[in-house]
């Protein structure tokens, strides 16, 4: 059953369709059109409608649709690409997973349409550069835009008295405040290793930088640094002083966003994904939860927003690319953007989508990410993919034994220099 | 023409199957074989030949050691918990009794699930706040025992192994109460009217007439133990980190998360090499088993 909100983006994002399909008609656009997904339950049915539309506009087009779990099509994708058959266009995370694609030749660069649609001129610079170019052309168009955070239940932070942290030692006293009033402060669900990234991720970028972070994502630097173990010490500090929820490793993200929901927990390091989570539950952003940027730790590390980027990209192999290359263009329509993100609830990447559309939480995101100079890829899309799968190990050990951390750095860093060193 | 060479005939019968097998089984199995030899990542035409370079470097692998130990420990769990309790199920379960064949039944309904569902089923009752292990034992007072299972480190392998026994039990029990048909009644009363005791008369007759049972419980349950995946995968993906691995799921990661398919097929090879054994090891044992009857 559709929740009311998503009902309403559904119908948004049909007259949008009706509204900008006929303009983006391509008349000679023929033959087979194959898109392959992995939004499920978050932005399926959006990201259904809007090929929907693209084909409506296209008549001369047949349309598959292949909506794939998320996490089987890390893999089933690259099967595909690798047996000469994939789909024209897919959608794929930027970043590390990009660049590993490109780097086998998988994918078309599409610097044509790119220029002649001055695509340039529509997302910020450093979306360009991040998720959209590799090896100095253009490969991916940018649909979505995530944004990590810590969000956090209102009525508990009243309940208690706790102001929004801004800094590391009003962090740590928040925390002791929910543990003085017997209510975990942390809520973190890592069954799926992935969610715990984020707690490394910014306690690294808070500390020793972005510029840091690139070489250990790269093997220019190593987890047995001083930036590292600092990193997991700091950790170490809330794990120790019991300010998690206990057994993170036992639940799903959702479930630990749902403690912080049914006000178990106060509050989650999590993606702007968990506002569709919390729409669905008929909570209202700013009102029953709302959230602050990870709070800076050295005052002179400059700051960075974090999170993942969709795209979509072409095929090398594409049978129809030109209808998969009209399909990339007709998503950087500001509309096509616009109701994506109202209804999977992420930023659209777009600079020409009205701001003002925005819930206020997801409108003061967007002036954090426009205000921090860097954005950055969170690890498992930074970092090369056998690497990354180190590395998201190593969070979960650490939640379950944070004691040992140091020596777990040092197999940490001799299993990732094997992995980088494995791949040349 | 079939007069002269009578055998045309069944070979022909036999040739589609062979040709489904050979395409679907050995062709597969030839295949990893190659790619272990090779640093293939799992797509794309470009791969080296690297020769025993990926078997050189997964016996220093830190976590096919461990994933050596899991399957070790999981082995030995097979051997014993799921065959004595299908053993003492057998025994306890024979007779035409309705409730015996209504119990029988029951303990073998799970047998009838994928182990995906099993999974499914058991990741709900380990839940640590909800699931019903948990509420079970703080419903005795024993809320020191209760844990997350699968995400404590010391229980999560044990945790997955029981879920995997409840339904290998009733494999066993079926086969043991087969087996239980064919010992002798008159050898059974023999040795009552000789004075030997039910302990006797189960050591001494009925535990070495169940020898060919006994032979394809332990095979069985060896090649079970070592394929076991999925009801892994779906319980902990291994985790929490890696403390759940098996050389199954080693295997997968290695192939299908880290993109190392030339490495993954070498553990696959290694795991094709150990079943081989077991199942050379069976045939052996139920030939001697079919002399000893002969």
């Amino acid at each position: 059953m559709l929740s009311k909100w998503k009902l309403l983006a559904v119908m948004l994002l049909l007259v949008a369709g009706l509204l900008v399909a006929p303009a983006l008609a391509e008349d000679d656009l023929m033959g087979d059109f194959t898109v392959s997904h992995y939004f499920g339950g978050f932005g399926g049915e959006f990201i259904d409608g809007i090929v929907d539309d693209f084909i409506a506009a296209n008549p001369g087009l047949m349309h598959a649709a292949s909506p794939v779990d998320h996490e089987q099509f890390k893999t089933s994708i690259l099967v595909q690409l690798a047996g000469g058959n994939p789909p024209d266009t897919f959608s794929y995370w930027a970043g590390a997973r990009i660049q590993f694609i490109v780097d086998d030749g998988f994918l078309m660069p599409i610097d044509d349409i790119w220029d002649a649609n001055d695509m340039g001129s529509q997302f910020p610079q450093a979306v360009i550069d991040t998720a959209a170019t590799y090896d100095m052309h253009k490969y991916a168009v940018p649909l979505t835009l995530h944004w990590v955070g810590m969000f956090y239940n209102t009525a508990l932070f009243e309940q208690v008295g706790a102001m929004v942290p801004t800094t590391w030692d009003e962090l740590v006293d928040v925390a002791e405040k929910f543990k003085m009033a017997g209510i975990p402060a942390f809520s973190l669900g890592s069954i799926n290793r992935w969610p715990g990234q984020f707690w490394f991720d910014m306690i690294l970028l808070r500390t020793a930088g972005n510029d840091y972070r690139n070489q250990l994502m790269n093997g220019e630097a190593a987890y047995t640094d001083p930036e590292v173990v600092r990193a997991f010490g700091l950790w170490k500090e809330l794990v120790d002083a019991g300010y998690f929820y206990p057994d993170a490793n036992a639940y799903d993200w959702d479930e630990a966003a749902n403690f912080v929901a049914n006000g178990e927990a106060a509050m989650t390091l999590m993606g702007t994904w968990i506002g569709g989570l919390y729409a669905g539950n008929d909570m209202v952003a700013g009102e029953d939860f709302d959230y602050f940027s990870f709070p800076t730790i050295d005052e002179d590390t400059p700051r960075a927003s974090l999170g993942p980027i969709d795209t979509f990209v072409v095929s090398a192999d594409a049978a129809n690319a030109d209808a998969a290359k009209a399909f990339l263009n007709y998503l950087t329509n500001p509309d096509v953007q616009w109701a994506f993100a109202e209804g999977a609830g992420n930023l659209a990447p777009s600079l020409l989508v009205d701001t003002s559309n925005y819930n206020d939480v997801v409108a003061r995101i967007a002036a954090e990410i426009a205000a921090d100079p860097v954005f950055a890829f969170n690890y498992d899309l930074a970092t090369p993919p056998p690497v990354a799968e180190v590395g998201l190990n190593s969070f979960s050990e650490f939640m379950a034994n944070p004691g040992d951390y140091e020596a777990m750095l040092d197999r940490v860093q001799a299993d990732a220099q094997a992995e980088f060193d494995g791949m040349g | 023409m079939l007069r002269r060479h009578p055998w045309i005939l069944p070979a022909s019968f036999l040739l589609l199957p062979l040709l489904v097998y050979f395409t679907f089984v050995i062709l597969p199995t030839l295949n990893s074989l190659y790619y272990s030899f090779t640093d293939w990542v799992g797509y794309g035409t470009d791969y080296q030949f690297i020769g025993l370079a990926n078997f050189e470097k997964i016996f220093s692998d830190r976590l096919f050691s461990n994933a050596i130990r899991n399957t070790a420990i999981w082995l030995g769990l097979a051997m014993t918990v799921p065959t004595l309790l299908g053993l003492a199920l057998a025994l306890g379960l024979q007779g035409k009794r309705t409730i015996n064949t209504v119990y029988k039944s029951l303990f073998y309904l799970p047998i009838c699930l994928s182990p995906v569902i099993i999974g499914i089923i058991w990741v709900w009752l380990y839940s640590p706040k909800l699931g019903i292990v948990n509420l079970f034992l703080r419903g005795l007072g024993l809320d020191q025992l209760a844990t997350a299972w699968l995400a404590n480190p010391n229980t999560a392998l044990f945790a997955v192994f029981i879920a995997w026994a409840w339904q290998q039990t009733g494999l066993n029990m079926v086969i043991f109460l087969a087996g239980l048909t064919s010992v002798p009644a008159p050898l059974v009363e023999a040795a009552k009217v000789d004075g030997a005791n039910t302990w006797q008369t189960l050591r001494k007759v009925i535990i070495p007439m169940l020898r060919p049972s006994t032979v394809v419980v332990l095979a069985l349950t060896a090649i079970n133990s070592l394929k076991s995946f999925e009801i892994i995968w779906v319980m902990t993906r291994g985790g929490p980190f890696n403390k759940s691995d098996t050389l199954a799921v080693f295997m997968y990661s290695e192939s299908f998360r880290k993109f190392k398919m030339g490495y993954g097929s070498s553990a696959a090879v290694i795991l094709f090499a150990m079943t081989l054994i077991i199942i050379f090891l069976y045939f052996r044992q139920t030939a001697r088993a079919d002399e000893l009857y002969d």
